[in-house]
C-alpha cells in the first residue's frame, strides 16, 4: 500500500469526509474501456448471457457420477482419525500413544511434537483483509494483528473443544477410530472464556498469553467529533444492543481429504474440496515446506462451501504429511459431528448502535460499536471488516463512528459465512430503524423512504469512506413491495386473526459489498474443431461456474455455449486464481475472460488478415467468423487453429474497485400465541445484482441465501455451555435447519442497474438472500408480537423464546385474554 | 465377517465385510457405487436415500447383514442408458440443484413418493415426505417445483 493512495484507503486514523455523492472517484475506480484493451462489449451481441441456459454440471450429478472429494479411493489407501479435545480450554502436559501405536491396524499416531520435530510449520492464513478498499484493521497499538499461529497440531495446549492434538493412521477408518479412543492425553485443565464480551472483562482466562485482555483488534473508523456534534443536536436517539449468534455452515458434503504420495517423483496430490485450489496449494506447500512443484491439489465437485471451506483446514495437512511419512495414501473424511465441532463456523458478533435522527426523522449520525468473537485463532477477519464498511446500510447518514474489535475466546474459529459481516449490519441498522420508526412514531416505510440513498447521489460514499457504485434503493423498495402484495396486508392480517393466528410482516433493504481477492486469470484455447477450453482460477460449489461462465466466453467469441468447456480446481492446470468467496467469482472471471477473449480475438484477426488478404481493421467479426464486406470468403476461429498453434490467449488481471449488491426483503409470518408455532407464509426480495448472466442460476442463488439466512433467524444456533464451554450442538438432532416442510415458495425479483466498475456491469449474485434475511424474519415476529407487548426478541426466534418473550411482556396477561 | 449378497439395480452382487458394515458403506466402500452420499452420523439428512424392497431409506440405518437378500436401487439404477427417469430429468429443468451433494438422497425420495402416491401429489405432501431429506443450496423451491412437474409429466404420459 503505497502513501500516495491513502486517500482510498480506510485508514482507522484518517477521518473520512462528511457522506454523500462520491465526486472524486479514486484512480483506476471506474472501468476503462480503452485502457483494458477490451474496447466497448458487444452487449447487443449478447446471445446467451442473460438466459436462463440449463446447467451442464447437472448430467453428472443426476445420476450419481458426481466426483466429491470422498468418492475418490486410492488402491492401499490408509485412513486418519483425530484425536480431540474434551475441554475448551486444556494443557497438554503428555500425550502416550503406546496402547494405540498396538492396536490391530494402527500404522502410526502422530502429534505435534513429531510435526515440529518434521519442521511443520502453521498455516499461513492472511486473515487481514488488503484489498486498497478494504477498512484496516490494527491491533489497539496500531500495528498488524497478533493471529495466534495456527499448527497442524499444537503442543501447548487445546484452546477450544474438539481442537484435533493427535492423529492415528490406520488400515481402516473403523480401526483408526478404535485406535484414538487409546491414546491417553494427560490434561491438565485451565480456565475458559466463550463470550466475546466477558472475554474483554478483567480477570477473563487469556486464550494466548501473547494478548492480555484477548481483544487483538482494536480500531476506530469516522469522524467522531462530527458525529458527537449531530448527537448533540439531534430530537431523538434510537439505542439498541444486538448479538447476532454464531451458526456454522452444515456443507452437506463433509469435508475431506486424501493425499497421495508418489514416491518416483516425490509428487504429492491432495484431493480436497475447498473454496479455491491455488490457495489450498499455497498454503499448505508453506506449512509443510513443501516445493510447491511438489503438490497438486484437486477440487472436483464441491458439495457446499458458503465461506466454511474458504481456509485451509488442519486435517488437510494432517492427511499429507502422514502419506509422506508412511509412502501410502491417506485419506480423512469427517464426520457430521467433527463438522460441528470444528468446522469453521459464522458471525457471532456482538453490536451496539446508536442513531441520531432530526424532528423530521432525517437521520443525522450514527455510532457503532462492533465486537467479533474470532474463536481460539484468527483465520479470517473478513466478517468484522466487511461489515464495518457497511454500518449505515442503504440510508444517507452523513457522519458516523465505528469501534471494531475482535476477541479470542475458547471456541472453535470463524470465518466469513455466507455474506460475511453484511447480514449482521444489516439486521442492526435495519432493527434500529425500525425502532427509531416506532419510538417516533413514525411510519416505518416513510422513514425508510426519507432516508434511502438516491440514485441521483451515486456514486455515493458513504461516512465509513465506501463507494457505492451504483443502485435503485427506494424502486428496489417499491418493487419488493409490489411483489409482495404490500396492499393486501390488512385483509391477511384479518384472515390470520380469524383463524386465531397473529400476522406480522418485516421489511429490510439491504446493501453489501462483494470484494474478494484481486487477481484472477484465465487461458483460453481454441481447438482446430471449435472447441474452446477456458482455464480459470474460480471454484464452484453449485454456482454452476462451468454454465455461466460458458455462457460469457461463447458470447465473446461468438461461438455457440455447447463449445465451450470450463477448467477448474486442479492446480496442475490452474495456475493462479482467488477461488470463490465474496461473490467475486463472475465479476473477476467474467472480466479476465473478456480480456483474455478480446487478446485472442486480436491475434485471430491478424491471422485472419493475412488468410483474408485484407488489412486486420478492416475486417467483421460474426458468427465466429472473420469477413471482409468486398469478399465472400469468410474464416472461423477454429479454421484459424492447428493442432500444432491452437488460438491461445491468457491474461491477469487486478480488480480491486468493490460492487455494491442491493435490494429489499420482506417476510411475512404467522405466529399461534398458544403454541408460539412461527409459520413463514410469505417472503418476497428483489436483488440487484448488477448484469445478470444466468437468471435462472440467480434465482436458485437468491432461493439458496433466503433459506440460509430465514434458518439463522428461526432455528440455526451453536450455542456454548458457559459453565462447561462445551458447544450443544454437536450434531443434526440439535441443530435446526431449514427443511422442506418449514420454508415457503419465495418471490424473488431481479434488479440490473450496472455497476460502472467491470465491462459487464456485473456486481454479485450469491449473498442478497441470506443479507437481510435475518433483519426480515426478527421484524416480521416483532411486528405480530408488538399488540402483545414485546419489543425484543434475540435470534433464533423459536418458539420458546417467544413463548418467554410473551410471559415477560408486561402487557401479556391481559392482551392475551 | 460376513458373506452378503445383495440385488443392487437388477444385479446380484456379493462382499465379504465386516458385521458393523452399514449399507451405505456396503454400496460405496465395497461395490464403488459413490452415487449414494453420507453427509451425517445421526441419520438426519437423508443424502444415503436408497430404495430398499420398494421403500425408501436412509443407508445408514440399515446395516450390509440385515439387506442379505434384498433388492436395492441406487441413483446409478435409475436412468435407462442415456434416458433419465422423469425425476432427473425434472431437476435438470428446474434447478433443483446446485452443489449436487443431496441430490441422490433427494431424487431417490421423490422418486419412492411418485410409486407409493401415485402422480396425484400436492406441494404439502411433498413438502411433508421430504422433511427427512436435507438440502442446503436450494431453499427447496426448485426441488418441490420439481418433483410436482415430474408428477405432472406421469400423469400426462398416462393419459
Amino acid at each position: 500500500m503505497s502513501e500516495h493512495d491513502s486517500g482510498t484507503d480506510r485508514d482507522a486514523d484518517a477521518a473520512p469526509a462528511a457522506a454523500g455523492p462520491c465526486t472524486e472517484l479514486p484512480e483506476g475506480w471506474a472501468y476503462d474501456a480503452e485502457a483494458s484493451g477490451i474496447g466497448v462489449l458487444p452487449v447487443d451481441m449478447f446471445r446467451s448471457i442473460g438466459k436462463p441456459v440449463k446447467r451442464r454440471e447437472d448430467r453428472r450429478l443426476v445420476t450419481g457420477k458426481g466426483r466429491f472429494t470422498d468418492d475418490f479411493s486410492v488402491a492401499g489407501q490408509l485412513y486418519a482419525a483425530m484425536v480431540r479435545s474434551p475441554y475448551p480450554h486444556a494443557r497438554i502436559r503428555a500425550i502416550d500413544t503406546a496402547a494405540a501405536q498396538e492396536a490391530p491396524g494402527v500404522l502410526a499416531v502422530l502429534t505435534g511434537q513429531d510435526a515440529l520435530d518434521d519442521g511443520l510449520g502453521p498455516i499461513p492464513h492472511n486473515p487481514v483483509p488488503s484489498t486498497r478498499f478494504d477498512v484496516k484493521l490494527r491491533a489497539p497499538d496500531g500495528a498488524m494483528p497478533f493471529i495466534g499461529p495456527h499448527l497442524l497440531l499444537p503442543v501447548d495446549k487445546a484452546r477450544h473443544v474438539g481442537e484435533a492434538v493427535a492423529m492415528v493412521v490406520a488400515e481402516s477408518r473403523a480401526a483408526a477410530e478404535d485406535a484414538a479412543e487409546l491414546v491417553e492425553v494427560d490434561w491438565e485443565e485451565l480456565p475458559h472464556v466463550a463470550d466475546s464480551l466477558d472475554a474483554m472483562a478483567p480477570g477473563a482466562p487469556q486464550v494466548w498469553d501473547e494478548v492480555p485482555g484477548n481483544a487483538f483488534v482494536d480500531s476506530a473508523f469516522g469522524d467522531e467529533a462530527a458525529v458527537d456534534a449531530a448527537f448533540a443536536e439531534a430530537a431523538h436517539v434510537a439505542s439498541a444492543k444486538f448479538h447476532v449468534n454464531r451458526v456454522t455452515a452444515v456443507t452437506m458434503e463433509p469435508r475431506a481429504a486424501l493425499a497421495d504420495y508418489d514416491p518416483e517423483t516425490g509428487r504429492s496430490t491432495l484431493y480436497a474440496g475447498s473454496g479455491g485450489a491455488v490457495r489450498q496449494k499455497r498454503e499448505l506447500a508453506e506449512t509443510l515446506g513443501l516445493d510447491p512443484a511438489d503438490l497438486r491439489v484437486l477440487s472436483h465437485d464441491v458439495g457446499g462451501n458458503f465461506g466454511a471451506r474458504n481456509r485451509v483446514y488442519v486435517e488437510f495437512g494432517l492427511v499429507l504429511w502422514a502419506s509422506r511419512r508412511l509412502q501410502r495414501p491417506v485419506k480423512f473424511t469427517a464426520t457430521r459431528s467433527e463438522s460441528f465441532l470444528t468446522d469453521y463456523q459464522g458471525r457471532d458478533l456482538n453490536t451496539h448502535v446508536q442513531l441520531a435522527l432530526d424532528a423530521d426523522g432525517r437521520f443525522l449520525a450514527m455510532k457503532a460499536d462492533n465486537v467479533s468473537n474470532v474463536g481460539a485463532r484468527c483465520v479470517s477477519l473478513s466478517p468484522l471488516s466487511k461489515g464495518s464498511g457497511l454500518i449505515t446500510g442503504s440510508y444517507h447518514i452523513p457522519h458516523a463512528h465505528l469501534r471494531a474489535r475482535a476477541v479470542f475466546t475458547n471456541t472453535m474459529c470463524t470465518q466469513a459465512y455466507r455474506s460475511s459481516g453484511r447480514p449482521e449490519v444489516t439486521y442492526a441498522i435495519e432493527r434500529l430503524v425500525d425502532i427509531a420508526a416506532e419510538e417516533m412514531g413514525l411510519d416505518k416505510i416513510e422513514l425508510r423512504r426519507r432516508n434511502l440513498v438516491a440514485p441521483t447521489d451515486m456514486p455515493y460514499r458513504t461516512a465509513m469512506g465506501s463507494i457505492y457504485d451504483s443502485g435503485e434503493y427506494e424502486a428496489n423498495m417499491d418493487r419488493a413491495m409490489a411483489l409482495f402484495e404490500w396492499d393486501a396486508i390488512p385483509a391477511r392480517h384479518a384472515d390470520a386473526e380469524a383463524r386465531g393466528k397473529r400476522l406480522g410482516v418485516g421489511l429490510a433493504n439491504y446493501v453489501e459489498s462483494s470484494i474478494g481477492t484481486p487477481k484472477e486469470r484465465a487461458e483460453i484455447t481454441v481447438a482446430p474443431g471449435g472447441q474452446v477450453e477456458v482455464v480459470i482460477g474460480t471454484q464452484p460449489s453449485g454456482q454452476g461456474h462451468e454454465t455461466s461462465f460458458a455462457q460469457v466466453v461463447a458470447d465473446m467469441l461468438q461461438t455457440p455455449v455447447e463449445r465451450v468447456r470450463i477448467v477448474l480446481g486442479d492446480t496442475d492446470k490452474v495456475s493462479l486464481g482467488g477461488g470463490t468467496h465474496s461473490g467475486r467469482s463472475m465479476r473477476h472471471a467474467g472480466t479476465v475472460m473478456a480480456m483474455a477473449s478480446a487478446d485472442l480475438l486480436r491475434k485471430a484477426r491478424t491471422l485472419a488478415a493475412d488468410r483474408l488478404g485484407f488489412p486486420p481493421e478492416e475486417l467483421d467479426f460474426t458468427d465466429g467468423a472473420f469477413s471482409h464486406r468486398d469478399s465472400n470468403q469468410t474464416v472461423t476461429l477454429a479454421e484459424l487453429a492447428t493442432a500444432d498453434a491452437p488460438l491461445f490467449a491468457a491474461r491477469t488481471n487486478e480488480m480491486h474497485a468493490p460492487v455494491f449488491p442491493n435490494g429489499t426483503a420482506i417476510c411475512e409470518v404467522e405466529i399461534d400465541p398458544d403454541t408460539c408455532r412461527i409459520e413463514i407464509t410469505r417472503y418476497a426480495s428483489i436483488d440487484d445484482v448488477g448484469r445478470c448472466i444466468n437468471p435462472m442460476i440467480v434465482h436458485g442463488q437468491s432461493h439458496g441465501g433466503i433459506a440460509q439466512g430465514v434458518g439463522q433467524a428461526m432455528w440455526e444456533n451453536c450455542p456454548i455451555d458457559a459453565e462447561s464451554g462445551q458447544p450443544l450442538a454437536g450434531s443434526l438432532m440439535d441443530y435446526g435447519m431449514p427443511r422442506a416442510d418449514n420454508v415457503p415458495f419465495y418471490d424473488v425479483g431481479i434488479s440490473e442497474v450496472l455497476s460502472p466498475t467491470n465491462p459487464f456491469g456485473v456486481k454479485a449474485g450469491g449473498e442478497g438472500g441470506t443479507t437481510p434475511a435475518l433483519a426480515t424474519v426478527t421484524l416480521a415476529v416483532l411486528d405480530a408480537l408488538r399488540p402483545l407487548g414485546v419489543r425484543d426478541i434475540s435470534m433464533p426466534v423459536t418458539p420458546e423464546r417467544l413463548w418467554q418473550a410473551l410471559h415477560a411482556a408486561p402487557q401479556a396477561t391481559e392482551s392475551r385474554t | 465377517m460376513s458373506d452378503v449378497t445383495i440385488n443392487v439395480n437388477g444385479t446380484d452382487r456379493s462382499a465379504t465385510v465386516e458385521d458393523r458394515t452399514l449399507l451405505v458403506d456396503f454400496l460405496r466402500e465395497a461395490l464403488g457405487l459413490t452415487g449414494t452420499h453420507v453427509g451425517c452420523d445421526t441419520s438426519q439428512c437423508g443424502a444415503c436415500t436408497v430404495i430398499l424392497d420398494g421403500k425408501a431409506v436412509k443407508s445408514c440405518t440399515v446395516l450390509a447383514v440385515m439387506a442379505e437378500g434384498s433388492e436395492v436401487r441406487t441413483i446409478e439404477g435409475l436412468a435407462e442408458g442415456d434416458e433419465l427417469h422423469p425425476v432427473q430429468a425434472a431437476f435438470c429443468k428446474h434447478h433443483a440443484l446446485q452443489c449436487g451433494f443431496c441430490t441422490p438422497g433427494m431424487i431417490m425420495a421423490a422418486v419412492n413418493i411418485l410409486e407409493r402416491h401415485g402422480p396425484d401429489i400436492d406441494e404439502a405432501l411433498v413438502r411433508h415426505q421430504l422433511e427427512g431429506n436435507l438440502c442446503r443450496c436450494t431453499g427447496y423451491h426448485n426441488i418441490v417445483k420439481a418433483v410436482l412437474d415430474a408428477a405432472q409429466q406421469t400423469r400426462i404420459a398416462a393419459e
